[in-house]
């Protein structure tokens, strides 16, 4: 008892700094910024008054935010798929016992760790319409060149490839990881009973792999339902042609730093807090019925 | 040959990679008349390395190269001080309400940063830190990642280890400190890498918080340097390229430990 209490004592020595970090820079901001959706807090002025539900009920009747909400859902809709189908093919192919294989993971896990600040800069470079790289090759396969920056039916064409050029490496360095562990005896089975490659792929390693791509499916969600920086960095800090490229939270980031409605924004980042918390609620929900343990 | 479809998918992947920072290379390596033509010039004649020389003296590269090290290494340095003393506690030491706790700390890692911003951004105000070093160094300390992944290393180290030392009378900053660190070394390596890249890259908080130049970060600087100068691109690139090389050379040194880092949890 008195040795349990001293080893507390200890114990909340050592957790000092990270707890009163963690409560002022995350756990406080949490339920603070709760509070204060709820009142019109601008930066400016010293008057901020309770208005109740007032925020959420202007979000919803934004024709911008509806906009942004929309882009969003586009967005996930596209990037996750593709993200994850392309990173599952890089990984598949790492892991068939191929030469300079951390070469290739090397060059495509580089994306990742570089800022998009730099890759923003970048890719507005490639998709430069009249010297851009991308107009080159359509033109070198016998395509007519775009004006990607500045068509906005192309702006959601222009963010899933960035997005997937950036994320493509991190999403097969998990998978690659997952594939790992499948055990090697399931394949020598299959290959006893004369299977194909192909078969082995469908019928063993897609399966037995279904954890870390349940894992991958709510990580990419939750990264895809956070883009901004990447529309931000690519379009020269704006929303993209005709807000094309709004999306909730960049919504959140101009109301609270351009207008500095501190209020409204902390009820944006909320709504934004809640869509991603249901969306990943129903896919774990989802993810229980189809999921085989190893 | 068998797996020549293979190594050509792979190629195809890779090419679709790297081919964008190949071209970033040249573009910053070329005179202003090769950069923009009607057919795209592959190698530089004659190469101009005075692009890097014009795009770093343009704008104080110098200082947001310094600003950089400087925040990005103190915020490393204290993640992982802080985060060892707290994955310490969590892993050895049997303590009231461990369980509460480390499951608050890992809720924490759920909840979207950007959520943070706003109320964060009071606070700093309000403590009259706004363009100051401490208000963008401050809130970054600690990672609740770094916590977690240090805690599931110190887990599976030998129990007679921490007997012996304390039967040698040992305090718990004693072993962790002399014993622990240094057995940990893969770990921190893996999580100040990660630590660090996260924080040499991130600008967002820079952009809010930092309004005078002189505290500008690298990203930063870089993305103020395209809104100056709107079409010289080979010096865009130029200055692209000097910004990713520190940690492009970070990781290919610690890559081992940074792969596996980021496959073992999946998470930043």
């Amino acid at each position: 008892m008195i040795l349990k209490l001293r080893r507390t004592v200890v114990a909340y020595t050592l957790l000092f700094p990270s707890l009163i970090l963690l409560g002022i820079f995350t756990i406080y901001p949490i339920l603070d910024s709760l509070y204060i959706s709820f009142f019109r807090w601008d930066i400016m002025s010293t008057a901020r008054p309770f208005v109740g539900l007032q925020n959420y009920i202007h979000i919803f009747t934004d024709p911008l935010f509806l906009q942004a909400l929309l882009n969003t859902v586009e967005y996930v809709v596209f990037f996750v798929p593709i993200v994850m189908i392309v990173g599952l093919l890089a990984a598949l192919l790492l892991n068939s016992k191929v030469r300079f294989l951390s070469f290739f993971r090397t060059i495509m896990f580089l994306p990742y760790i570089t800022s998009l600040a730099a890759t923003g800069v970048l890719w507005q470079w490639l998709f430069n319409d009249q010297f851009g790289l991308v107009n080159y090759f359509l033109q070198a396969v016998g395509l007519p060149s775009q004006d990607w920056l500045n068509n906005q039916n192309l702006t959601m064409f222009t963010m899933v490839l960035f997005g997937v050029w950036q994320n493509l490496g991190y999403v097969a360095v998990i998978f690659l990881a997952g594939l790992q562990n499948v055990s090697k005896e399931a394949y020598e089975a299959a290959d006893v009973d004369g299977a194909s490659a192909l078969q082995k792929v469908w019928h063993i390693t897609l399966p037995l792999l279904s954890p870390t791509t349940y894992f991958v499916l709510l990580l990419s969600t939750i990264e895809a339902f956070r883009v901004f920086l990447q529309v931000y960095v690519l379009y020269g800090q704006t929303p993209g042609p005709n807000n094309s490229g709004m999306t909730l939270l960049y919504y959140m980031y101009e109301m609270g730093f351009n207008d500095y409605k501190m209020g409204y924004a902390s009820a944006t980042a909320y709504v934004l807090f809640l869509i991603t918390f249901i969306v990943t609620l129903i896919q774990m929900t989802l993810s229980r019925r189809v999921h085989y343990d190893q | 040959m068998r797996k020549t479809p293979i190594y050509l998918f792979l190629i195809l992947l890779a090419a679709f990679v790297f081919v964008p920072f190949l071209w970033m290379i040249i573009t910053s390596l070329k005179p202003s008349f090769e950069v923009m033509t009607k057919i795209p010039i592959w190698i530089p004649q004659p190469i101009r390395f005075s692009n890097y020389g014009k795009a770093l003296s343009s704008s104080p590269f110098g200082t947001y190269f310094l600003n950089s090290f400087f925040i990005s290494m103190l915020e490393t340095i204290f993640d992982l001080t802080f985060g060892a003393m707290a994955a310490y506690a969590f892993a050895r030491i049997d303590f009231y309400g461990r369980k509460v706790l480390f499951l608050v700390f890992l809720a924490t890692m759920m909840v979207p940063g950007e959520m943070m911003l706003v109320p964060n951004f009071i606070t700093i105000s309000g403590w009259g830190w706004t363009n100051t070093y401490q208000g963008l160094i401050v809130p970054w300390l600690i990672s609740v990642f770094t916590i977690f992944l240090m805690r599931q290393f110190f887990l599976g180290l030998p129990q007679e280890l921490f007997d012996a030392a304390e039967l040698d009378g040992c305090s718990h900053f004693r072993i962790l400190f002399q014993i622990i660190f240094p057995l940990a070394k893969p770990i921190w390596i893996t999580a100040g890498l990660i630590k660090f890249v996260g924080s040499w890259n991130s600008f967002l908080w820079v952009l809010i918080v930092a309004n005078s130049s002189s505290l500008y970060t690298v990203p930063v600087g870089l993305l103020n340097f395209t809104s100056d100068f709107d079409t010289v691109y080979n010096q865009m690139m130029a200055a692209a390229t000097c910004s990713l090389l520190p940690l492009v050379i970070l990781f290919l040194f610690g890559q081992r430990y940074f792969i596996e880092g980021i496959s073992r949890t999946g998470l930043r």
